[in-house]
């Protein structure tokens, strides 16, 4: 068991930094670090997820033609996360823009204190 | 013909492009608005119509093998869903030429449309793809748009529920980008048809990675479609959107999510090992539970959105039940609530919001005769109101007795007994409403009848919304017989 994890630590430390981000989206009250955590969560996927593609040994995937006995890497899952990496670019562009207008609205960036002006109108 | 698929996606796209640069009148915005939703309404038609008489068919982008390139799948029920969409969103974007002017102001209409298209694109996106990373690109796009057009209206709870629905909305995609890892190292592949192929023949040998993949894409989806415990977000959204906009959430947004869980549930993994690794009795229960605390919170709401809004969690529990079952009888009901309860929820949302544009109160105790001063708009309401708590006739009905019906023919008489509570509990909420606005009468004001004081843009969306759900509470063979046409696709 504990050498089956040792072996895949990029397994442990996407796990490790899922945990750490959801924690600080969950338990934080400052918004600026609920979206950090968000992104905390988000490098933790694409560590995971790149890293499935990971073969030890393998080469760049750009084809040779006379060489044939070439392991390659799988290419398709760092395809996907270059996608996933601008989704999370918009994600964390859009949620900024909505804490400046949060900031302005509320004077604050603490989600308890907006909580409790929500319905007070200027 | 076999274009249709396409053009159906890329329209809406294309409309969102053009809209910013149109010029910056009302007229001609509204004007384009309404031709391209009545084009893709045409188009959906003739691409509906196609399948039915053909048969489904797959559609691969550029020549590719399905297994390398993307790929549409579109059969009856995908064919008839993209129907129920765009027509429905045809209607509520009728309704809100006249409702937006009450809420925003004149330079935000064009990003309002905009949005609305790229919510359009995204959601049949959704529907007709086959595969799993383009069924998560079109997730994120519609994340970020559902939460664009809650903050569109410039106020402090606006910006603060769109900003708790973006959250938790990326909680769940990320969510679910993890579960397709785990799913995409044990298969391998991204197309659903071949995933579910390497997953019959190796599930036993990779089951935690499995079990990992389901929990994670199931609690994702979840989220982003209120499942009880994780439907936080959803009060606040629903209730402080522009009246469109909640219609949109609450009757297709959320709908298009629970979509793709069928698709996960019954495409790819295949009803066998869902049951041999027990997800549908964590579903079942979430789903009863759903149904009975989302009642028992909307008992205690003040403003009449926020009820309509936790009266949706409820009623996403039965969708959820239906789902649960695994067995074709449940599928099927549970997809007949899914469009009864689109319809019945529209109405409702768009009668709430007539309220509102015409009299400004949100509270339920200002709802004293209303139904006097705006006998259309309360009728509309009642009607809906009527169908959810399960009066004969109406869609509501319907759907709550092929749900008894599966639950009968799958030995869980149990649930059966919390349909019935439920619909008690949406009785005690529901009445009250239609109570004091036909019954009671305004401190200020005698009951006389009037004509409703709202425009016909308004009025004629509402009525025909309406009228279908009475259709359907009548003859629901009009759906029931696309749905059993479909199911031999998701068994």
């Amino acid at each position: 068991m504990i050498e089956a994890l040792l072996k895949h630590t990029n397994y442990l430390g996407a796990i490790a930094l899922f945990i750490i981000g959801l924690y600080t989206v969950l338990t934080h009250n400052n918004v600026l670090k609920k979206v950090i955590g968000i992104n905390i969560m988000e490098t933790s996927v694409f560590l995971f997820f790149v890293s499935i593609g990971m073969i030890q040994f393998g080469r760049a995937p750009i084809i040779k033609l006379n060489e044939t006995d070439i392991i390659y890497v799988n290419p398709l899952p760092s395809a996907l996360i270059l996608t996933g990496i601008v989704v999370a670019v918009s994600i964390t562009a859009y949620s900024i823009s909505l804490i400046i207008q949060l900031y302005r609205e509320f004077g604050t960036l603490d989600l308890d204190k907006m909580l409790e002006n929500k319905e007070e109108q200027e | 013909m076999k274009q249709f698929p396409v053009l159906i996606v890329l329209l809406p796209l294309f409309s969102a492009l053009i809209i910013p640069l149109l010029p910056k009148k009302k007229r001609f915005l509204f004007g384009f608005v309404s031709v391209m939703f009545g084009l893709l309404f045409i188009l959906s038609i003739l691409s509906y119509l196609n399948v039915i008489n053909d048969g489904s068919f797959r559609y691969v982008f550029g020549n590719y093998l399905a297994m390398v390139g993307i790929e549409f799948l579109i059969d009856p029920l995908i064919a008839l869903l993209v129907l129920f969409v765009s027509g429905l969103s045809f209607l509520i974007i009728i309704y809100s030429f006249s409702d937006i002017q009450h809420e925003l102001k004149e330079h935000q209409y064009a990003y309002y449309y905009c949005l609305i298209m790229l919510l359009m694109f995204s959601m049949l996106g959704m529907l007709y793809t086959n595969d799993i990373f383009n069924t998560y690109v079109f997730m994120e796009i519609l994340s970020i748009v559902s939460t664009a057009i809650i903050s569109i209206k410039h106020k402090r709870s606006n910006f603060l529920a769109s900003f708790r629905y973006l959250m938790l909305s990326s909680i769940g995609s990320l969510t679910i980008l993890m579960g397709l890892a785990f799913l995409y190292m044990v298969t391998g592949q991204l197309n659903m048809d071949s995933m579910s192929l390497v997953i019959s023949n190796v599930w036993t040998l990779y089951p935690t990675n499995l079990v990992l993949a389901i929990g994670f894409i199931l609690i994702g989806l979840a989220i982003k479609s209120a499942m009880f415990p994780l439907h936080i977000w959803l009060p606040d959204a629903h209730s402080s959107a522009p009246s469109p906009s909640s219609a949109f959430l609450s009757s297709l947004v959320v709908k298009i999510y629970i979509v793709v869980l069928i698709k996960v549930i019954y495409r790819i993994f295949g009803i066998e090992i869902i049951a041999s690794l027990r997800i549908d009795d964590f579903i079942l229960i979430m789903a009863s539970l759903g149904m009975i605390f989302g009642s028992i919170f909307a008992i205690g709401q003040k403003d009449i959105k926020r009820l309509l809004a936790y009266s949706s969690v409820a009623q996403i529990g039965y969708i959820f039940l239906g789902i649960g079952l695994l067995t074709p009888l449940g599928l099927a009901a549970g997809l007949f609530h899914i469009f009864s309860h689109a319809l019945m929820k529209s109405a409702l949302f768009l009668s709430a919001g007539s309220i509102i544009f015409s009299t400004n109160k949100r509270k339920l105790i200002d709802l004293d005769g209303i139904g006097f001063k705006m006998p259309i708009t309360m009728i509309t309401f009642s009607i809906a109101a009527l169908g959810m708590i399960g009066i004969p006739g109406i869609s509501g009905f319907m759907s709550k007795i092929y749900l008894g019906l599966a639950l009968i023919a799958d030995k869980h008489p149990i649930f059966l007994s919390l349909i019935l509570l439920s619909s008690f509990l949406n009785a005690i909420y529901y009445m009250p409403i239609l109570i004091s606005s036909f019954l009671k009468e305004d401190v200020l004001v005698k009951n006389t009848l009037q004509k409703d004081p709202l425009p016909l843009t308004m009025i004629i969306p509402m009525v025909i919304i309406t009228l279908s759900v009475l259709l359907i509470g009548l003859y629901p063979q009009i759906i029931m017989d696309v749905i059993e046409l479909a199911l031999p696709y998701y068994f």
